[in-house]
């Protein structure tokens, strides 16, 4: 049994048009998804139907066994956890130490021991000397450890990134995939991201590509690359190596390898071998 | 906005700012009543004299109430105005041509001046050495009675919080909007009235639709992190009475018995 | 020069303990019809850059000349609107700037603040809201009922529709989808190429600024660190390396070949271009 079950699911916000259209998925435990999609295509949508903040109306959503509904919401909600897109927007406590308590007040735990836990979790996200900041002296990329560091501390088995590197800078994209990277290593926690990013898509075990609410193509990352053309007609980025093996393509040059230190070898090769 | 000090937390450490919030809210009830009682000088000069010790141990300077207090000038000149016409008791202090002003209009408007300015200490006193959130803590903590008639202290206390928590991020999205405004030729100082009015709307509309969107989304990062309004939650910050807290409750209700006193026998 | 800094500092909360010097001594000519990128980490003082550029901040020191206008410290200035009008800015996340009732209305907005006579600004609100891409059956509705990526474009349409002579934009593509995000710059290409428009392109996008902008500005800490071709920038690792500037992976690739004893000109500056050159110097 996979830890989460998706089955025909259809969502609508206005009853016009379906943000989610007949989706079915399953994700093994201790995975890293990533879902992409360009905007509009429903992969957040699908986030937050996964999490229980939008009602499932057709369809079914089981996690762990149990199907994600009004009455089983409180027991999903402490079995996952999610990053927003906004750094701002989830940023709840006036002070880093407050924000990471947030969830740990809610979850009931007992007052004396949330110093320990709160040090613990902001030194896993390399924050323990930032305390005591505010949000407005913190970076976008720190505010974004901050939330990572409330959410692993109520210990979730899922944790669903929504676009959350999408406002960063280059440097705080680069923190984050890497945090997700490190997390990826646990095999008690699951993945689920919805992301742009091409190069975080190659860092995940696994690719479901949206398009108009349905899913487009599903398989390993490297698979769902394989084919440039598909990504293409939907207006979606393929990463850099296969832009550049097709760019040789043209001129009937057929690039090999899976980086591009292989593929300048392979062109001092074609230069020298004839 | 900088220039705006009255309620302004200044984060140092001083024997003030490290005594329990809910102390000095009690102590703020007790001195504002102990200011309102009296009616002598010496009275006042006592309370005075309390109140710049306690300024004193808290590190705040005297540039701080002053500036506080400026705003308030004109209004007050104004009433000097008001009671000098109005009031023709006591005696004739001194004429301006054939007008006479009286004792009591004078000493009045200072009594009004003397019990503003120590107003405007005591209240410093609790905003400058208090952190916002604890200050929200202690007034959950007042408010805790009104919840037997179903008064949802906890709700008041996480949306006070909140709105601390997001006057810096607003404060910047002004700014942000009106900047943008003015590179689409809005001017924000001169203009008809009906440019004001344009000019206005270009700014508030949009920063609701903002802070909509930031209310949205804090509601779902706050659900999705387990909280349900109204249920049981454990607190991070426990608050503690020590000796030093008791000493000062029964140091401002010793003030207050003081100035109830001096109605009588000064 | 259409826009000349010289020696211009600024300073926030001057007067206070806690000052700090956001742009220190700059000195810069931005090049008349060139697309110039302004890079550098956050907090290395682009963005007050470029709100000096619409006299949005003024100088402390030095004196900017912008134009015909010249903004000097210390010195009262008059000519903010025609200045504002002249130099369009595009803010980060600028599609929360729209209050408008309706779309035409909220691109006709700027234009009619300008001056402009009422059919004249609503013409050109038309004119600037095809040229983003939003189509005419949209006029009508509400700014605040489109998606995000649509108000991006109604917010920089009614940049356009003031027919500035200069374009600053802050982030154009922040937060949108990678698709999104090539459409507008080519919006900015095409703008430049076609009507010879002056663009400043502040942004973390080191790809995008090596595929579209001839020119760079490398701000840090506010001084200039360099001001030049890009190419030439990107081509020298020591620089990338001392600016802390992440290499894009098509200069990591042209560096390579070049490396290697492939011939690639400067102006090969897309994977494309690239793959003709070397196509050529390789036998099938």
């Amino acid at each position: 049994m996979s830890l989460i079950e998706v089955k025909d699911v259809t969502f609508s916000y206005n009853g016009t048009r379906n943000a989610v259209d007949g989706v079915s998925f399953d994700i093994e435990k201790g995975s890293y998804v990533t879902i992409i999609g360009h905007n509009g295509s429903g992969k957040s949508t699908m986030a937050k139907l996964i999490a229980g903040l939008l009602p499932i109306k057709k369809g079914k959503i089981v996690i762990d066994g149990d199907e994600v509904n009004e009455e089983n919401i409180a027991m999903i909600r402490n079995k996952l956890g999610i990053v927003f897109q906004n750094p701002d927007n989830q940023f709840i406590g006036s002070t880093v130490k407050d924000d990471i308590a947030f969830g740990l007040e809610n979850k009931m735990v007992e007052s004396e021991k949330m110093p320990a836990i709160i040090e613990e979790y902001a030194n896993k996200v390399g924050l323990s000397a930032f305390l005591n900041y505010e949000p407005q002296n913190l970076s976008g990329g720190q505010k974004q450890r901050v939330a990572i560091a409330g959410i692993l501390a109520m210990h979730p088995s899922i944790l669903i990134f929504d676009e959350a590197t999408s406002m960063l800078d280059p440097k705080g994209k680069k923190e984050i995939k890497q945090l997700m990277y490190e997390l990826s290593g646990d095999d008690e926690i699951t993945i689920i991201s919805i992301t742009h990013d091409i190069e975080e898509v190659l860092q995940s075990d696994d690719c479901i590509v949206l398009n108009k609410g349905k899913i487009f193509m599903h398989g390993k990352p490297e698979a769902v690359f394989k084919e440039p053309e598909k990504l293409r007609e939907i207006d979606l980025d393929i990463p850099f190596v296969e832009q550049t093996r097709e760019a040789f393509g043209k001129y009937k040059i057929r690039l090999k390898s899976d980086d591009l230190k292989g593929m300048v070898d392979e062109l001092c090769r074609y230069r020298s071998n004839h | 906005m900088n220039n705006l000090v009255f309620g302004k937390y200044i984060p140092i450490d001083s024997l003030i700012h490290r005594l329990d919030p809910r102390a000095k809210l009690i102590g703020l009830f007790l001195m504002i009543a102990a200011v309102f009682i009296p009616k002598s000088w010496i009275a006042f000069l006592v309370i005075g004299v309390m109140i710049a010790i306690a300024l004193l141990l808290a590190k705040i300077g005297i540039k701080m109430i002053v500036q506080s207090f400026k705003p308030m000038i004109v209004m007050l000149l104004f009433l000097m105005l008001i009671n000098s016409l109005s009031i023709k008791t006591g005696y004739v202090l001194f004429s301006i041509g054939t007008f006479d002003v009286y004792s009591d209009a004078i000493f009045n408007t200072l009594f009004v001046i003397v019990r503003l300015l120590l107003m405007i200490s005591i209240t410093t006193l609790l905003t400058a050495t208090t952190n916002p959130l604890d200050l929200t803590l202690g007034i959950e903590w007042m408010l805790k009675p009104l919840q037997v008639v179903h008064f949802p202290a906890h709700e008041v206390a996480m949306m006070v919080s909140i709105a601390l928590r997001f006057i810096p991020t607003i404060i910047e999205e002004t700014m942000r909007i009106m900047n943008a405004q003015k590179s689409r030729g809005v001017d924000f100082e001169n203009g008809k009235l009906s440019e004001k009015i344009s000019a206005i709307l270009s700014l508030i509309v949009p920063l609701f639709s903002v802070a909509f969107e930031r209310a949205y989304e804090l509601a779902d990062a706050m659900e999705a992190r387990g909280y349900v309004p109204g249920a049981q939650r454990t607190r991070y910050h426990v608050l503690k009475f020590n000796f030093l807290d008791y000493l000062f409750i029964f140091i401002c209700l010793l003030v207050m018995v003081f100035s109830i006193l001096s109605r009588f026998y000064l | 020069m259409p826009i000349s800094f010289k020696s211009l500092s600024y300073i926030y909360n001057k007067d206070m303990p806690y000052a700090h010097k956001a742009l220190d001594n700059i000195n810069l000519d931005i090049k008349e019809g060139v697309i110039t990128a302004i890079i550098g980490e956050t907090g290395s003082g682009k963005s007050t850059l470029v709100e000096h550029l619409n006299a949005l901040l003024l100088p402390d020191e030095g004196s900017l000349q912008i134009l015909d206008y010249e903004i000097v410290a210390g010195v009262k200035q008059k000519f903010l609107k025609p200045l504002r009008k002249d130099v369009g800015l595009v803010f980060q996340f600028s599609e929360y700037q729209l209050f408008e009732e309706t779309i035409i209305k909220d691109v006709a907005f700027g234009p009619l603040n300008f001056g402009f006579a009422p059919e004249e600004a609503i013409k050109r609100a038309a004119e600037a809201l095809k040229l983003v891409g939003i189509d005419q059956s949209l006029f009508e509705v509400s700014p605040l009922e489109i998606s995000g990526g649509q108000k991006r474009r109604v917010a920089i349409a009614g940049i356009i529709a003031c027919d500035p002579k200069i374009i600053v934009l802050d982030e154009p593509t922040a937060g949108l989808d990678p698709q999104g995000a090539k459409e507008i710059i080519s919006l900015f290409v095409n703008l430049n190429r076609k009507l010879n428009k002056t663009i400043i392109i502040v942004s973390h996008d080191n790809e995008m600024v090596y595929n579209y902008c001839e020119e760079t500005v490398v701000l840090s800490h506010g001084k200039i660190m360099y001001h030049g071709k890009t190419t030439d920038l990107f081509a020298d690792k020591e620089k990338l390396k001392e600016f802390n500037l992440l290499e894009p992976q098509i200069v990591e690739l042209k560096n390579m070949l070049i490396e290697k004893g492939f011939k690639i000109s400067s102006e090969a500056r897309t994977i494309e271009m690239i793959a003709k050159e070397v196509a050529g110097q390789v036998k099938r």
